[in-house]
Parts: C-alpha cells; structure tokens; sequence
C-alpha cells in the first residue's frame, strides 16, 4: 500500500496529498548561525569526572599532545587531552593557585596559598625544586614564554618575584602594588616583559632586565584585577576585573581600545583563542557561569554560552581542539573538537610504515561474486565533482495518522495521534479534524479508555498557551456530551480532580495578569504623553 | 482592447484528426490549442454568439489525416464550415433558430458509404437541436426545443422536418457507428435510428427508453447495442440490445421477433432491451459517460471529480481520483494513447491512456469561490499586478491562481491552504482575501478556518515573496490569529516599502514591515508586526495608503482616521460618513481619497485630506475602486440600482447589464466617462499600468471574464461599438460594452446632477437629518444661528421636502 502510494505522488497529480503538520513556531528574529557561532558550538562535549572542589587553574602543555594540567584543592592532576582521563596526580602542602607549563612542555610551575612555588618533571612524583620566599599566599606562577630558566610568580604578600629557577633564588622582587598580586602574563614577544595585575585596581608593566624595581607603565584598571593576558602581537594586553574586560594599547602609552562589559558577575579567566581562519578572539569565563567570545577587533561580542556552574577557570588548548572549564563546584566543562588534519597526518605516517601490508590489503579486500558486500559494493559511493546528480523525487512519507485520516478512519487516528505523546501534532490532527466537521462525531464514539487518554491529554496541555484556543473550547465540549460516561468513574476522578486544578491554576494567573495590567497601562499612559 | 477570461466548458472540445490539436468552443470563438505544448495556436472567428457545438470532420484514411475541417453550430442561428489549419471559413449555412446541439450522422459512417452518398446524393444530413424562438413568451406552456433534420448540401436550409419537441432543447447524442442518435429528456432516452441508403424519404424510426430517475448522461457502445445512461443518483444502467424489435434491421426483422422472449431482467415496461443492468458507485450526479473505442470500457464521472473506468463485462473499477472538480465532459482522441478530461474549474486535463496520468493541462480563468454566506460582499478574490498585467484570483481548491489578462493564460498556481478540495463537501476554509503589492513582489493572503461548533476556528494571515524569474510565489511568513480570533476585513500595501497593514474588525490595525530591507537576502525575509493601532476599540473596516505612503487612511466602521504609518501616530479623524466604509482608496497621488459604503445605505464619497472635508458623495453601491497611481484619475465598479434599471426609458440602454463603471478625474463629480457592464457584482477593476506608460483600465467580471481596455482612447470606442453592436440577448458573452460617453446618457446624468447638488456640500440631506447635521468638520459648518435654526428645526421632525 505504501510503495503503490509513493509511486503515485511521483506522478503529475492535479491534488496532492497534505500530511497534517502542526503550527510552526516563531523563528528568532536575528540569524541564529553564524560561522563564528558554528565554530564554537562545534566542540563537542566530553564527560569528565568530578573533582569536588573548585578548579583554581588550568594550563595545556605548549607541545603535542598538549596534556592538561588542572589545578583543584591541594592537588594537581595531569589529563591526556585526547582521552580526557586523568594520568597522574601532584599533592602540595595546601590549595594550588595556579599552574603554568614551560615552553618544551617538560616542566610545570605550581604555587599554592602556603606561598611556596614548586616546579615538577611531568614524569616524576617528587618536586624538583622549591622555591620559597612569598610571606603570603602566591598566586600566580608563569614562565615565560620562550625561557627556560625563569619564573615569574606573584602573591598576597603583594611583591611580584623573578625567579631563577636552577638555583632556586630570586633574582629580583618587583615591588610596587599596594595591593595582592592576582595575576600576570609574560610577554609572546620578550621574554623579560611581563605585566602583572593586583588588587589595587592597577596593572604594571615591568622589565625583569631592569634591576631598580620600578615598573615601565602602570594602567588603572578602575576595578580589582582578577586576570591580565597579552594579546599575539605583544603590544596590547587584556585585562579582567569586576565584570568588565578592558582591552588596552601598552605601545600607545596604555590608552584604552575597547572594553566588553556583558558579563553579570566578576570575570575570573582570561585566554586568547586563534579561530580556524587564523583571527583571534577573546575568550572569558566569569562567576554568572557564562563564557563570551569576544571580537576585540570589531569590539563585539560573538558568542557565549552558559554553563551550570559559577566559572573559575578557562583552558584552550593551543591547536584549538580543546577547550576546558573550570566551575566552582569541581565541575570541568571539556569540549573537543573532530580534528581532521590531525587523522589524515595519522593516516600518511601509516602508510609510510606499511607499504607492502597495504598492497597485501587491497588484493584481501578484492571482492568476489560470493562475497555479499560483492551486491552491495559502490552504493555508498559519493559523487566526484564532475558527475551530474540525477536527483530521485522523495517520496512522501506519511505517518500513521495520516494514513488513518487519508482512509476517514478518524477516531482511530485521532486515538493513534494520542498515543504519540506529542502534543503539536494533536493539535494538528484536531484541527485538520475541525475542518473535515468530525471532532465532536470523533469524541462521542471514542470507548473508556481512549476517553481518559483525551481527558489526561486535555488535563496536560488545556493550559497551554499555544493550544489552549482549541483545547479550552474542546474540553467543555467533551466534559458536556460523554458526562455520564465520566461521571462517577473511578478512573477519571483523578483525571478529573487535576484538570478542574489546572484550570483554577489558569485563572488565578489571568487575574492575576489582569492586575499587573492595571497597573501598567496608567504609567504606559504617561510615559506616552510626556 | 483585450477580452479574455472565457469559459472553455460551455460544449465539449474535440480533437483534431492527427489529434496534436484540441479545439475548444470559448464563448464566440473556437480556440485550437496544440495539445504538445497545452498553448492556443488560433482561433476560428465568425460567430456572433455563444459556440455550441464543434464537429471535427473524422479522417476515414490514414491520408485524410491532415484534413483540418470542422463543422460548427451556434446561438446564433448559423451553422457554419472550416478550415481549421487555416483558419478559413469555408461555409455558412443560416438555420434561423438558435441551436443548441447538432450532430451529423454521416460522416461517422463507412468511408465507402459517405463518399457514395455524396457523390450519389450530394447531401449531408444533419440532426439539430434548436429553440424556437417563435414561441418565446416567458411562462407559456410551448415546447420550445425542437429536434430537426437539416440538410447542410443544400445552399438553402428549408425549415427542416421537426422529429421530437420538449420543453427545453436538448444535447443530441450520437453513436459512434453513426447509426443511432438520441436524447436524454426527463427520465426517458428517446432513440432514433439514421435512415440508410440516403433516400430523402426515409422516415427515422424512434424507440424509447424509461427510468425512475433524471437522466444526467448517456453514451453509445461504439459496436454493439448497448446505452449506458447516468441519472441524479449517480447510477449507472446499461442496457444490452435495445432496440431489437423496433429498430431492426429491414431484412432481419422477422428473425428476430421470433427470438424475443418475455422474462428480460431489469428491464422496464415495455422497453425493447434485452437487459438492464444498474451499478452504483458515484455519490452524485453522474455528468460524464464515455465508451472506450474498442468498447470493452466505460468511463464515467461526476461530481465527485474522479475518473471512473468500468470494465463492461466484469464490472470491475479503476479509478482516477482527487481531480479536484466536477468532470463535464471526457473526449477520446484519434490517437489512442491520449484523451482529455474536462473539469468545471475551466481546466481541461490530457490524459496519458491507459494509464490515466494527466501529461499537462490547458487552464482557463478558474471561477470564483462559493464563499459562506457571512463573507459575501466582503472577500476581496481578486488581486492585480498593475505593471504585468497579471491578476491574482482566488479558486475553490483554496489556491490563488495567476493569470495573465494580457495574453489570457493561466501562469501558476499557489496552494494558499495545504488542503484537498472535494467537490460538494462543506466549506469549512475559506480564503477571504488576496492582495499584491504595487510592484507585484510581495502578496498577502487571509484565510479562514471556520469552528466546528464554536471550537478550533482560526484566522491566519500569510504573505508570500515572488520567486525572482519564474511567476509563482512562496510564503515567506504566517501569522495565526493577527488579530486574535478577530477576521481580517482588509489588507493593503505601503505604494514604495514593503509594509503592510491589516484591519480587522475586531477593532485594531496592525502594521507589518519586512525585515529583509537591511539585508539583501531574500531568502529568509520575513514580515513582523510594526505597529498596532485602534480608534475607540471600533471595527476597522478598510485601510489604504496615499500614493506617496505618507498617510494612511483606515476606516474605524464610519470614521476615516489617517495616520503616519511609521510613527504610529493618529494625524486627524475624517468626518463621519452614516454607514460603516467597506472601501477606501486615495485618488492616486492627490489628496483626495474615496470611501465606498454599501450596507444598509449605499454610498460614495469623496474626501479632501487636507481640508479634512467631504467633497461630493453619490447614493451609489460601489463593488470596487481604483486609481491610477500618476494622475489624480480614479475609477469605480457601480452596481446600478434596480429602480433605475427597470425604468422603460433606461430599458434599452443597460440591456441586461448591472453595472457601470465610472472614471471621474480629481475632485470633479461629473464622470470623465461611463461605460455599462454585465454581472457586475463581485466584478473588480483595476488600472494597469504597462511598460509604455499606457494606462489601462482592466475589469473582471463577477464570472471572472475579463476586459482591459484604454480609457482614454478612441479606438477602444470603435472597437466596443462594433462588439456591443453584436451582443444580442441574454447570452451574451461579451462580458464589457462600451456604450457611451457621458453625454450620451441624458437621463442618467440629470439624475445624477441632481445628487451631485444635492450632496455637494459636507451635509448629507436625509430623511433625518438631526444624525449627520454635525458630521464633518468644524471648520465647516454653518454659523451657529444657522446651524441652531436647523437644529431645531430638524428636532420637531418637520417633513422635509424628499426630492425623490
């Protein structure tokens, strides 16, 4: 029946067959997909477990395969990035603050609140070095981007300090912030600039090769410091406090470019993200749970996403195929993305190892007429460039109400809408069975059972406000014709009690909205004439 | 001057002898249409009235096949010969009466035989069907339909012996062998046999058969003797050997008295079948029967509008189902692989045989809508592309056809509701209204869902972007319940923007704008509500825009407000007119705007925007308004008042027509030009404006025929005059005629003079003259002693002076 019907519908027909569809809804008014929106929706995500308290910290290592570093409670864990499953764990004295990878990815910092900085092998448990000389807890750690031997690491204690790091002394204390140092960033360019931010609502710059301890520049933010980066080029930094970001120009003598206030709460992570089409953007996590992409160059934010949690934390992963969240509750927000590059490079090296096993593989994979995949073979082909599509005209795919509705069998494909669960389509069946005059014919003949279903139907969606129109009407009508049939029956007492329930509900919020509306319309009324 | 919009169902089409040709009767012409393409190639010209039967002369050899001659008759009294391929009138034969049907026996018989006839006896018999027009008188108890015998040889028809007379004339039918010819009248079949040999003499023998109900449709087997006959009820009968004993053959007569036996199942009385069997399967009338050329099948339809084929022997069925319309007509052609299927939406599907798949269709204009009683006078059906000339007109199957009035073709379709139409079931959705914007990029559609016992009903409002190249529209937005559960009274289009504002009379308005102005992307352009606006929770009843989209006019049941579109802000409220406005339209880009009332007092006025006053108004009942969009020319559909039809001294002038439309320039209530047209109601006008700045002024006709013609123009008097010169009678086709400027109608305009003093000041002078006494402007009125003195006046119910 159904194959015959397909071919029909191929054919020139003067009428057509409808399949009932349900009402469409709005559609938002602004384009819901950008390509920038595109990428960032595309990183899937990926479960992780829960690490109980709040991740302070997380730092990818700079080589392949990028590992990441996450710093919660007094513990560091080392998580492969392609599995996302934890490898190895670090304990310190007491909470971790922060955690930075050296350039080669063969080291990692780490400072806690007990103002100790540690610097670890990846490979071993115990610490390398200890370097100890913060009075307050530390709270930043970095090294800088290209030099091995330093370390840069700021405290409560409010004192930013240069490490060297072989002889675990410091070469020089950066003095200068009135109050704690939060955070800092060294420079993508030189390796002796960083800026640090603190407390005192101030970012400075300095130069480690200047011994007199006097910063270069000195910005103000306007609101405590929670995190600074530089952006690639080297003369422009970002920086986060309360719940704004402000972009600056260091070269230009620290003039503001652009600032991103569309966070509720106070941002607490910074990072600088290189999109596919090599572009970057900003990316910032702040305590209302949200993460905004933000496109400094057109000062506009691009997207942004919720999260569950209060955010602590962000990580990307440097070939962009990670992306990682921290929440205050321990949850790691991971997303991945498919890289493909990244396969066919896997794919190349094979077949460079194993040439001949290769050949070996195509004379196995030859098919033969007593193979089944032999019937099957190039079916799943796809088209090269060059081949002219000949489309095949689809079919038209009926459902199981329609069906009943093309043969007048109404009630039953009211009934078998029913059992769908899906309230659109109800709807849809009902109207459609409003237009052929056959609703009230339907529910006069429909049995006990298929009576409550309606009735439990009713009692969920009458409220609704998108069916409530045909629904409302609907349920008087069928509470009218079957009510001896309802009356006095167990089954529907229940059904019954809820609906009079909803529908006690509704007009108390209709009055109720009625209030808020007499309230309204006398200020609507005045600010119109001023 | 264009007319167009004919019907192409008034008598079945037939197809030509290669059968690449269909020939259609369209009102006076015969239109020839190829049936490759489904395009009109010519048309034959000559009669003067409506064509009502066509006979393509068959081929009896393969070489005759590119013989293009045809025989047809018409109300005209004349039955004339062509030459098709031509087009070439070869004959004209003046019967004198008005025929309804004819058939010619001959040429359906043996080659050998008609060329011995001819050549033998020169004569070419025919069978007519005619109306006595003698005996015309309305209500007389006369037969007016005779049956009578021409012969078309003769260069002179004499009165011809008349073989049957009925109250009505009736369609002839004829077998297929060419032996037998009947007609259907009442619940009986009358059968004659066509006399042999071709001897003047012979007298046709004549037999008859009965039923209990109407009979709707009978057919010839093309061999045997067996009639298959449709009646009311949908039935179908067949009846096997009929006419054994009265009809026999000379020499075997004897033969077969001797075999007649008593006991012949289903037959009634004394009717000379063999049997009669009965299948029931259509729900309503049966209108078409039909024998397959081999006569193994039978095809039938009705007003179901399916496609029924019976397998004669068995009885078994085929179906073509869900054509959408009543059938009225199937035509086999000469080529067994193709037929034609004729609907009564004017569409005439080709058939695929045997397999019954429609290969394309030739579409005529699709009649109007049978609308709920409530939406009468109300839907506006018709929409006009000014610049193409095309016209949007809604159709039963809840479509908006285009149809081009320039080149009278359908273009396209637009499914409006994704719904099936049954012929004959309840109107549960109707589409009440279709407008276009100026340009003809944009078009809007309201339709209605009526509720099953109060529950489910549902308004939606719907606009739909035109595809760039191709004619047809795709929807670009819906919007369920606009205004709630209000209807929609009215939609118009901002003249420049694309903006658009819709009434509803459940007392708001609401603007739509389209959001693809910024971006140009017409792909996902969408229309969002801009503003809404009401006027003392009044019924809004019409709305229209200026021509520079500046203002916007809407009617609140009898007051005009104007408002700025883009602000939202009510700019000034128009005076009163005493009845609710059906109809608003802003002579085009002056400030004067019309106003069309019609229930329960007709009326159209004429406002001055910028000194907010009435100009002038007539008592008129206006069915449509237009105005150009340039000039300050406007022009209205007037349906004529029955007093005024029925007037003796009028009598002659309107003929039979109901309406007129009047072209008035500006502010003067004197019409530039009159012209009188027929079935004027739910007829529409509008101007149209072309690429060589031509102005034209199109009607269509509450029938959907249609004329474009120049208002301005000479020629299109001329040509109007020849046309009205020809229509005659009742059954005119010609839908539009010219018949006289305006000062050619001396009654008609003094009456109106009169109106027009009467009515030139803001004050209507009625019966009561204490309601409108205040309506209109301030500005305007009278000093107050003047004023009060009428007051009061009109307080003590003091008789007025009624000019009429």
């Amino acid at each position: 029946m159904e194959e015959e019907l397909r071919v029909r519908l191929n054919d020139h027909q003067v009428s057509k067959v409808f399949p009932v569809k349900p009402k469409s809804t709005a559609k938002p008014v602004s384009e819901s997909e950008t390509p920038e929106s595109r990428y960032w929706s595309s990183f899937k995500n990926h479960s992780t477990p829960n690490l109980v308290s709040s991740v302070a910290a997380l730092a990818f290592s700079p080589v392949h395969p990028h590992s990441l570093a996450v710093a919660h409670s007094a513990t560091v864990s080392l998580f492969s990035s392609q599995s996302l499953s934890s490898s190895r764990r670090f304990s310190f004295r007491d909470v971790v603050s922060s955690v930075c990878f050296r350039s080669d990815g063969a080291l990692f910092a780490a400072c806690d609140l007990s103002g100790v900085v540690q610097v670890f092998d990846i490979k071993e448990r115990m610490a390398l070095r200890t370097l100890r000389s913060h009075s307050a807890p530390a709270r930043f750690v970095k090294y800088p981007v290209q030099d091995k031997l330093h370390l840069v690491s700021g405290g409560d204690d409010g004192v930013v300090k240069y490490w060297d790091v072989a002889g675990a002394t410091v070469i020089s204390d950066l003095l200068g912030h009135k109050d704690y140092v939060r955070c800092g960033d060294c420079s993508p360019v030189n390796d002796s600039m960083l800026v640090t931010g603190s407390y005192d609502h101030t970012v400075k710059v300095w130069d480690a090769r200047v011994h007199t301890s006097n910063w270069i520049a000195e910005i103000n933010h306007g609101l405590p410091v929670e995190d600074v980066v530089y952006l690639p080029s080297g003369g422009m930094i970002a920086t986060a406090g309360g719940n704004s970001v402000k972009v600056w120009d260091l070269i230009g003598g620290g003039k503001m470019v652009c600032s991103m206030e569309s966070h509720n709460k106070t941002v607490t992570s910074l990072r600088v993200a290189r999109m596919e089409s090599a572009e970057s953007r900003l990316v910032s996590v702040a305590l209302d749970g949200y993460m905004k992409v933000f496109d400094y160059g057109r000062a506009k934010v691009t997207y942004s996403m919720r999260f569950p949690a209060p955010l602590m934390s962000l990580g990307l992963s440097p070939d962009g195929s990670t992306r990682v969240i921290g929440g205050s509750n321990g949850m790691v927000f991971a997303g991945k993305k498919k890289v493909r590059d990244v396969v066919g490079g896997q794919k190349k090296s094979l077949n460079l190892w194993s040439l001949i096993s290769d050949v070996d593989e195509s004379r196995r994979r030859a098919l033969r007429p007593t193979y089944f995949r032999y019937f099957q073979r190039g079916q799943s082909e796809k088209p090269s460039k060059d081949d002219y599509l000949v489309k095949e005209k689809k079919g038209l795919k009926l459902t199981r109400h329609d069906k009943l509705l093309k043969k007048f069998r109404h009630k039953e494909a009211l009934v078998s809408v029913l059992e769908e669960k899906k309230p659109a389509n109800v709807v849809a069946v009902m109207e459609e069975l409003v237009a052929r005059r056959k609703l009230m014919k339907c529910v006069s003949n429909m049995e006990e059972g298929e009576l409550g279903m309606l009735l439990g139907f009713l009692q969920r969606y009458c409220t609704v406000q998108r069916y409530s129109g045909l629904l409302m009407g609907l349920t008087k009508k069928v509470l009218e014709t079957r009510a001896e049939d309802i009356k006095g029956k167990n089954e529907f007492k229940g059904l019954l009690r809820n609906l009079k329930r909803e529908v006690n509900q509704e007009i108390r919020i209709q009055q109720s909205l009625l209030e808020i509306q007499g309230v309204i319309a006398p200020l609507m009324r005045i600010a119109g004439r001023s | 001057m264009i007319r167009g919009g004919r019907s192409y169902v008034t008598s079945p089409p037939s197809f030509s002898n290669d059968a690449k040709r269909l020939l259609v009767c369209t009102g006076n012409t015969v239109s020839v249409f190829s049936a490759a393409t489904g395009l009109q190639i010519t048309s034959l010209e000559g009669h003067t009235a409506l064509v009502t039967t066509l006979i393509v002369v068959p081929a009896s050899t393969p070489a005759q096949k590119i013989l293009c001659y045809c025989w047809t008759a018409s109300l005209d009294g004349t039955i004339r010969h062509w030459d098709f391929s031509g087009p070439e009138l070869l004959k004209t034969i003046d019967a004198q009466l008005p025929i309804y049907s004819m058939v010619i026996p001959s040429l359906l018989s043996e080659p050998q035989q008609i060329d011995k006839r001819r050549e033998l006896s020169g004569k070419l018999v025919a069978f007519v069907s005619v109306e006595d027009i003698s005996v015309v008188n309305e209500g007389s108890k006369e037969l007016r339909g005779h049956i009578r015998r021409f012969n078309l040889a003769k260069p002179r028809v004499p009165r011809g012996d008349t073989l049957k007379e009925t109250a009505e004339p009736e369609s002839i039918v004829i077998s297929p062998s060419g032996e037998f010819f009947g007609i259907r009248h009442k619940c009986k079949i009358h059968i004659w046999d066509v006399p042999s040999g071709g001897s003047r003499h012979a007298v046709s023998r004549k037999m008859t058969l009965h039923h209990t109900k109407v009979i709707n449709a009978f057919a010839f087997h093309p061999t045997e003797r067996v009639i298959a006959a449709g009646d009311v009820t949908g039935r179908v009968l067949i009846w096997r050997g009929f006419g054994n004993r009265k009809l026999a053959l000379g020499n075997q007569k004897k033969k077969v008295r001797a075999t007649v036996d008593l006991d012949n199942p289903g037959v009634r009385g004394e009717d000379d079948t063999e049997s009669c069997t009965t299948w029931h399967w259509h729900s309503a009338e049966v209108n078409v029967l039909n024998f397959s050329s081999d006569g193994a099948y039978l095809y039938s339809g009705g007003r179901e509008g399916v496609l029924v084929v019976w397998q004669l022997d068995t009885g078994k069925k085929k179906f073509l189902p869900r054509i959408g319309s009543p059938l009225l007509y199937f035509v086999w052609s000469p080529d067994p692989t193709l037929s034609s299927v004729v609907c009564a939406d004017n569409q005439i599907h080709l058939l695929k045989m045997p397999s019954m798949e429609i290969l394309r269709t030739i579409s005529g204009i699709k009649p109007p809508p049978s609308l709920p009683r409530m939406y009468e006078g109300l839907a506006s059906t018709v929409a006009f592309d000014r610049s193409s000339g095309i016209a949007a007109l809604c159709t039963e199957n809840y479509c908006v056809q285009l149809y081009n009035l320039l080149n009278d073709r359908g273009i396209s379709e637009i499914q409006v509701c994704e719904r099936n139409h049954q012929p004959g079931d309840e109107i549960t959705v109707v589409v009440t209204a279709v407008a276009l914007s100026l340009d003809g990029s944009v078009m809007s559609t309201t339709e209605v869902k009526l509720p099953e016992d109060g529950i489910g009903g549902l308004v939606s409002l719907k606009f739909w972007a035109s595809e760039p190249d191709s004619k047809t529209f795709t929807l670009s937005t819906i919007v369920y319940e606009p205004h709630r559960d209000a209807r929609v009274s009215a939609i118009a289009f901002h003249p420049t923007r694309s903006m658009a504002v819709s009434t509803s009379f459940g007392g708001d308005f609401k603007i739509w704008v389209c959001n693809s102005d910024k971006k140009q992307t017409d792909k996902d352009s969408s229309w969002i509500c801009h503003a809404v606006g009401s006027y003392k929770k009044k019924p809004m009843t019409a709305a229209a825009f200026s021509g520079d989209g500046t203002v916007l006019a809407v009617a609140a049941e009898n007051v005009i407000t104007l408002w700025n579109p883009d602000k939202n802000i009510l700019l000034s409220v128009l005076g009163t007119t005493l009845t609710p406005v059906t109809k608003l339209c802003f002579a085009g880009k002056s400030e004067f705007l019309v106003s069309a009332s019609h229930f329960p007092r007709p009326e159209l006025s004429v406002w001055n925007t910028s000194k907010l006053s009435l100009s002038w108004s007539y008592g008129l009942r206006i069915e449509a308004v237009t105005s150009a969009v340039d000039s300050s020319a406007f022009a209205v559909l007037a349906v004529i008042p029955k007093s005024f039809k029925t007037d003796e001294s009028n009598e002659n002038i309107f003929r039979g027509r109901d309406g007129a439309i009047l072209l008035f320039n500006g502010s003067d209530p004197k019409p530039v030009s009159i012209w009188t047209v027929i079935k004027a109601k739910g007829g529409s006008i509008s101007f149209l404006e072309g690429d060589k700045s031509q102005l034209r002024l199109a009607y269509v006709s509450g029938s959907r025929e249609y004329v474009v013609f120049d208002p301005n123009s000479d020629e299109s008097h001329e040509r109007s005059a020849v046309d009205y010169d020809s229509l005659t009678g009742l059954e005119e086709t010609g839908d539009a005629g010219y018949t006289s400027l305006y000062g050619q109608l001396p009654d008609y305009d003094k009456k109106r003079m009169e109106d027009v003093d009467s009515l030139a000041t803001p004050f209507i002078s009625s019966e009561r003259p204490w309601e409108t006494i205040f309506s209109g402007s301030t500005l305007n009125f009278p000093p107050l002693q003047k004023l009060c003195a009428e007051f009061f006046e009109s307080l003590m119910e003091k008789r007025t002076a009624v000019v009429e």
